[in-house]
């Protein structure tokens, strides 16, 4: 028995040792400026076969083909694996890539946040599988010099929710106007590039310089006539969506996305078809607020996925919603005046009001559907 | 015995800080987009906005890979090596063993990482089992983690000195940093345990690398006499290969190595015997040897510096695609412990001898094996250094080394 037990313990020594064949790594390039990440994850096949079976045939050739199938998996197991505060990543895009020691899986995608140098990135990717991986971050900030970060896998620091128990004087509370900039610029993303939300307050402003006599839209004679009603819709508009954004994101109230995506959807269908054909009448600002609430939730699901510090919680929240009214603002601007210079043209009845309505109603429309089934026609 | 001609170099305390800006330097080709389209899936996404102008660049040495058909193979994976989650300490031991063993086999670190994961549960219990401890410092020394393992197997026969592996493996440990009075004790303990003939091999092995050549060369012959079966003629046959490299009897040395392969045609041993042919000017040997072998980046140093020394034709596209796979390498900051590989390429494929002798001074300081010394000595003559060639000369006093190779420099 000794004599086995000793041959292994020589033979240990006769193999040759490691030859520098590379240990395993994956390579993570972030790219961030204003406002905007971009990111690209390169991960071995191999390594990701060690925790997902990929090789369904059981070969141990891995095709295309059963790479294609497994990148659900390989993106939950990435995302769950990498944690970038302030950021939700999603992954956009796939690709192999061939390298020295094998082919690599290629996830990339972008998100409306900032990564700065000093972010603290969570990397648990093959945490307690392969001590020795080590993920290599190359983190480029405003087109600056590029840092590299070697990531050990690590227990992610808890996220919002569960960091909720930490009591508040234990937690690292970061000045909170260092990420001031940072929330704000994520709500003017939000309502810029949203455009559901976009589109639903258009479908509110292009009537705001008409009035409605007698069946017959007539131009407003002033400007005074014109700011009154506007005001109203953006400030009913913003009041609603700003309680339910600060309800559901202090966890108070919750509604399903599959719920509140498409009813943004029908909330713009019903705006766009009441522009063609009164059918709200005097409950028009009633239901803009009642409206305004779900555009709130939606809201919401955005700033959810952040994964906003705790302690930091309520000046981000507030932030954000400063963001998002900063970005519809600016619109309300650029809009009205536009409106209201075209608003005693022949055409405006025709083209602006019923057209853009129409338009707007069937692209809300096809959102609608496609948020309720599986059908694609835009997405 | 011999311990390892290549690569035991224990990796160097990380140093990230300070490594990084080198490493990011190593931006090329744009390739993110194009290959993110080639196979793109658009996602969902709200945030369609915002025209990406950002393109990352990607790493260095990286190429798209662009499969055609479902059917196209992109990856092939080494043997399935499925590990259990299991507590018991046996099934740990074993199930890390075959991973360790299929790493070896491949000459690949994955495996070997995968075996710490599995013994991370006893990583930092002073009362795991034997085989456990003895498992986890197989494991450490083979990624170059020689410090740990020598702790772990010191406490280890602290507490239960009835352990012959883990002497025998402390023996080797202590061998490799140049520490043969360590070694020497560990070999005694291990003959106090009875177990011969490895107790007395360890004990010659030693001797011969003091200089002892007449009575070390004795010993070697008669336990290989008395050996029975071809794996430990093989590894005695080897190690007085070895002894006979040291003594300069380049006859005697090159019929034990033939003799050592041919009782255990291993990679290790070929490598080994091609290090002793490219000394002798026979890169043509040095190349038959291993133009077989799996090309781990320790064959494939040897087979680059024989191709380049014989005018073989993939002389250029050997030194090329280990000048990448040490590129890649590079990128991770913690990539040290590859010193002697990198000195004997500077040295040998790229005509640096500055370069060849700044890494085998930090190489010597890793670990101080015979080829270390000779490497060193070898960089610091080609270099025009005479007083590194003197510092070889008195480490390898120092450390009670006795080389004729470096004595007749």
């Amino acid at each position: 028995m000794t004599a086995v037990v000793l041959w292994a313990a020589l033979m240990t020594f006769w193999a040759p040792p490691a030859q520098a064949h590379k240990a395993s790594d994956s390579y993570l390039f972030i790219d961030s400026a204003a406002g905007q990440t971009t990111w690209r994850w390169d991960i071995a096949l191999r390594d990701l076969e060690t925790v997902l079976p990929m090789d369904a045939d059981g070969d141990r050739a891995l095709t295309w083909g059963e790479v294609r199938r497994a990148w659900a998996q390989v993106d939950a197991l990435a995302l769950s694996a990498l944690q970038v505060p302030g950021c939700r990543l999603a992954v956009d895009a796939h690709a192999l890539e061939q390298r020295n020691d094998g082919a690599y899986a290629v996830l990339s995608g972008q998100a409306a946040c900032s990564v700065t140098t000093s972010t603290p990135v969570g990397y648990a990717l093959f945490l307690g599988v392969d001590p020795t991986h080590r993920g290599l971050l190359r983190l480029r900030v405003d087109s600056g010099e590029p840092q590299l970060r070697m990531l050990a896998p690590a227990a992610l620091p808890a996220t919002s929710g569960a960091a909720v128990a930490v009591p508040v004087a234990d937690a690292p509370v970061a000045p909170a106007d260092t990420h001031a900039p940072a929330f704000i610029g994520e709500g003017v993303h939000h309502i810029v590039t949203g455009y559901d939300h976009l589109l639903f307050l258009l479908c509110l402003l292009l009537p705001a310089v008409l009035r409605r006599e007698h069946g017959q839209w007539r131009a407003v004679a002033s400007w005074r006539q014109a700011v009154l009603p506007v005001a109203k819709t953006v400030t009913l508009f913003t009041l609603a969506h700003s309680a339910t954004l600060a309800l559901a994101a202090l966890g108070w109230v919750r509604l399903a996305p599959s719920f509140v995506e498409p009813a943004i959807a029908a909330t713009i269908v019903l705006a766009a078809v009441d522009n063609l054909r009164p059918l709200l009448l005097r409950w028009r600002s009633a239901v803009t607020f009642g409206f305004g609430l779900v555009h709130g939730f939606g809201f919401a699901g955005v700033l959810g996925e952040m994964d906003l510090p705790p302690a930091q919680f309520g000046w981000a929240l507030f932030q954000f919603n400063l963001g998002l009214e900063l970005g519809q603002l600016v619109l309300v601007l650029l809009v009205v005046p536009l409106l209201f210079a075209l608003r005693q043209s022949r055409n405006y009845v025709p083209l602006v009001l019923r057209a853009g309505s129409t338009l707007a109603g069937l692209m809300a429309l096809v959102w609608l559907v496609e948020r309720t089934t599986e059908w694609r026609l835009i997405s | 015995m011999a311990a390892t001609p290549c690569a035991t170099g224990r990796a160097p305390a990380p140093a990230v800080g300070t490594q990084a800006t080198l490493a990011t330097t190593g931006s090329t080709t744009a390739t993110t987009k194009a290959s993110a389209k080639a196979i793109g899936c658009g996602a969902r996404s709200r945030l369609l906005g915002m025209a990406s102008a950002l393109v990352l660049a990607s790493a260095a040495h990286a190429a798209p890979l662009l499969p055609t058909t479902d059917s196209q193979v992109v990856e092939r994976l080494p043997p399935a090596t499925r590990s259990s989650a299991s507590t018991d300490p046996a099934v740990a031991v074993r199930e890390a063993r075959a991973l360790l063993a299929a790493g070896r086999e491949a000459g690949d670190p994955r495996l070997a990482g995968r075996a710490l994961a599995r013994l991370a549960r006893w990583q930092n219990d002073p009362s795991a089992p034997a085989p456990v401890v003895l498992a986890l410092a197989d494991t450490e020394q083979y990624l170059h983690r020689f410090e740990p393992a020598t702790r772990r197997l010191q406490a280890l026969v602290a507490r239960d000195a009835a352990q012959p592996q883990a002497w025998l493996m402390l023996a080797t440990l202590h061998r490799v940093a140049g520490r043969y009075g360590e070694s020497d004790a560990a070999c005694q303990a291990l003959v106090a345990q009875r177990v011969a003939p490895y107790g007395q091999a360890c004990l010659a092995e030693n001797q011969a690398l003091r200089g002892d050549h007449a009575a070390a060369r004795a010993g070697l012959q008669r336990l290989l006499q008395s050996a029975t079966d071809a794996a430990s003629r093989g590894w005695l046959a080897a190690t007085l290969a070895e002894a006979e490299q040291r003594a300069g009897r380049v006859a005697a040395s090159d019929a034990a190595w033939r003799q050592a392969l041919q009782a255990a045609p291993d990679s290790y041993t070929r490598i080994a015997y091609a290090d002793f042919l490219l000394d002798q000017r026979r890169p043509a040997d040095a190349w038959a040897v291993l133009k077989d072998d799996i090309r781990s980046d320790a064959v494939l140093l040897r087979l680059a510096i024989a191709a380049r020394r014989m005018n073989h034709s993939q002389a250029a596209t050997l030194q090329a695609e280990l000048r990448e796979r040490f590129a890649q390498a590079d990128l991770r900051p913690e990539s040290g412990g590859h010193e002697r590989e990198r000195a004997m390429a500077a040295l040998d494929l790229d005509d640096q001898p500055a370069a060849a002798l700044a890494l085998a001074q930090r190489n010597v300081a890793l670990q101080r094996e015979a080829i270390d010394l000779w490497l060193l000595a070898r960089s610091a003559r080609a270099a025009n250094q005479p007083q590194a060639l003197a510092q070889a000369r008195q480490l390898a006093t120092t450390q009670g080394l006795r080389d004729a190779r470096l004595e007749s420099l």
